[in-house]
């Protein structure tokens, strides 16, 4: 066997997150291990998803379809839209099973300092679909850091002349954890967001 | 080598999937990056102590050259919250951060202009127009770094004038300047105002109440005078623009 594409894959697999030198051999020799089907079904679907991932029409989720299976979706509640940075994150909001409504992507967040200005996200999708639809309620659920708060007070400013409801995730403490190790900024946010109980 | 200074957290940057790129001001370093492994996580001991403006007392490992050393550690001084509520205050400080990493060099000590910038967060109240401030951080930033434009005199025989020369970042006599490209005037007052603010202490600046056309037309010409060094304008600046282009489409 040539020494080098057996090396070649172990690199590959480096470039994945989490995965180091180590873990890479492991994988690379499981791989070459696995019946061919299997190990073949891997190869394919990474080419499938490359082939033919795109964004939905409507909310930028990825999808293969002009439409993601979100919005095709009769069952879910089109007067609810909850606004997200990327893609990867309706599948944790998903995994939660606490939303029943859409969602919309943004591609990103606002960043002066990197020159994330905002006609370089779907901002102006997001305020025609409000426009456009019966929406009742946008949940903000960029991230709880400056620049996903930068973001949603952005994006609440401009839904302002719509009169729809505009709700942001709260800012809490991790379940689990002890109030002890909480820093200050995480804390005094948690405080600001307290609700009568 | 473990090292350990104090910083303030002026930009960061995503790298891969849950660490980040943080690059600090520090009084014995300069401008510093440093890795940081896993902040995005929730259960990251870095917790909001990364977030921009954060000024905090750090650690970090690396060889003497290594180019980004590892944050071990940060403990919050002043966590500047508030700073970071009001999309349009986050602005405008984003505009002197980006200053900040513009004109500073890394790995450079640089105690004056971090306590310039530590002064500056100290003096700014919320909700406040913090245009005189921002000024007067730019001027004194300016001047730290040896850019800050000529005002008082001309730049080349020390005459009194009222034309600044962009190309030049002075002030030029009419004998001196012989139509070089076409000046910038520039008011008695204005001059002055701008000595004034170059020695007045930036924590005591919210003091004084200048006319609103006299602080238009300094900052104008620090906007300008920045632009043409950088020879672009400062992203902040057009993220500016786009917005309130945004706001009239739409
Ligand atoms: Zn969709
Ligand atoms: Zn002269």
């Amino acid at each position: 066997m040539k020494q080098g594409i057996i090396e070649n894959l172990i690199a590959e697999l480096t470039k994945l997150p989490g995965i180091g030198r180590r873990t890479a051999q492991r994988l690379a020799f499981f791989i070459l291990a696995m019946p061919d089907e299997e190990a073949k079904g891997i190869s394919r679907a990474i080419d499938e998803v490359k082939n033919n991932a795109r964004f939905c029409r409507e909310c930028f989720n990825i999808t293969e379809d002009e439409v993601c299976s979100i919005c095709s979706n009769p069952s879910r509640d089109r007067s609810r839209i909850c606004v997200v940075e990327e893609p990867s994150n309706i599948f944790v909001v998903e995994r939660s099973k606490s939303f029943d409504g859409v969602y919309h992507v943004l591609l990103g967040s606002l960043s002066p300092i990197d020159g994330m200005t905002p006609d370089r996200l779907k901002i102006h999708e997001l305020i025609e679909r409000v426009r456009k639809n019966s929406v009742q309620e946008v949940i903000l659920a960029t991230n709880p850091n400056t620049k996903g708060e930068m973001t949603a007070q952005y994006v609440r400013e401009l839904l302002k002349p719509f009169f729809v409801k505009v709700t942001r995730i709260a800012y809490g403490l991790p379940i689990g954890g002890d109030i002890e190790f909480a820093d200050e900024a995480t804390l005094s946010k948690a405080i600001q967001g307290r609700r009568d109980f | 080598m473990l090292k350990r200074t104090e910083g303030i957290v002026i930009r960061t940057v995503p790298y891969g999937e849950a660490d980040l790129i943080v690059t600090y001001l520090t009084p014995d370093f300069g401008i510093l990056k440093v890795f940081a492994k896993s902040p995005r996580k929730f259960k990251s001991r870095f917790g909001g102590s990364l977030e921009p403006l954060t000024q905090s007392k750090i650690s970090f490992w690396g060889r003497e050259d290594a180019p980004l050393p590892r944050l071990t550690q940060s403990d919050i001084l002043n966590s500047f919250q508030p700073l970071r509520e009001e999309f349009s205050s986050f602005l405008k400080l984003s505009e002197i951060l980006e200053l900040i990493l513009s004109f500073l060099p890394e790995r450079d000590a640089n105690k004056m202009a971090y306590a310039l910038l530590l002064n500056t967060l100290h003096t700014i109240k919320e909700k406040q127009n913090d245009t005189l401030l921002m000024t007067s951080f730019k001027i004194k930033f300016l001047h730290l770094v040896g850019f800050a434009p000529r005002l008082d005199s001309c730049g080349r025989c020390g005459k009194h004038g009222y034309s600044f020369y962009l190309a030049q970042g002075s002030i030029m006599c009419e004998g001196c300047a012989q139509r070089i490209d076409s000046p910038v005037k520039i008011s008695p007052a204005a001059v002055q105002f701008y000595s004034d603010l170059l020695t007045w202490d930036i924590m005591k600046v919210n003091r004084i109440r200048p006319s609103g056309a006299l602080l238009e037309e300094i900052s104008n010409l620090i906007t300008m005078h920045i632009r043409y060094i950088l020879s672009k304008p400062l992203k902040t600046e057009s993220f500016s623009l786009k917005q309130s282009h945004h706001k009239i489409q739409s």
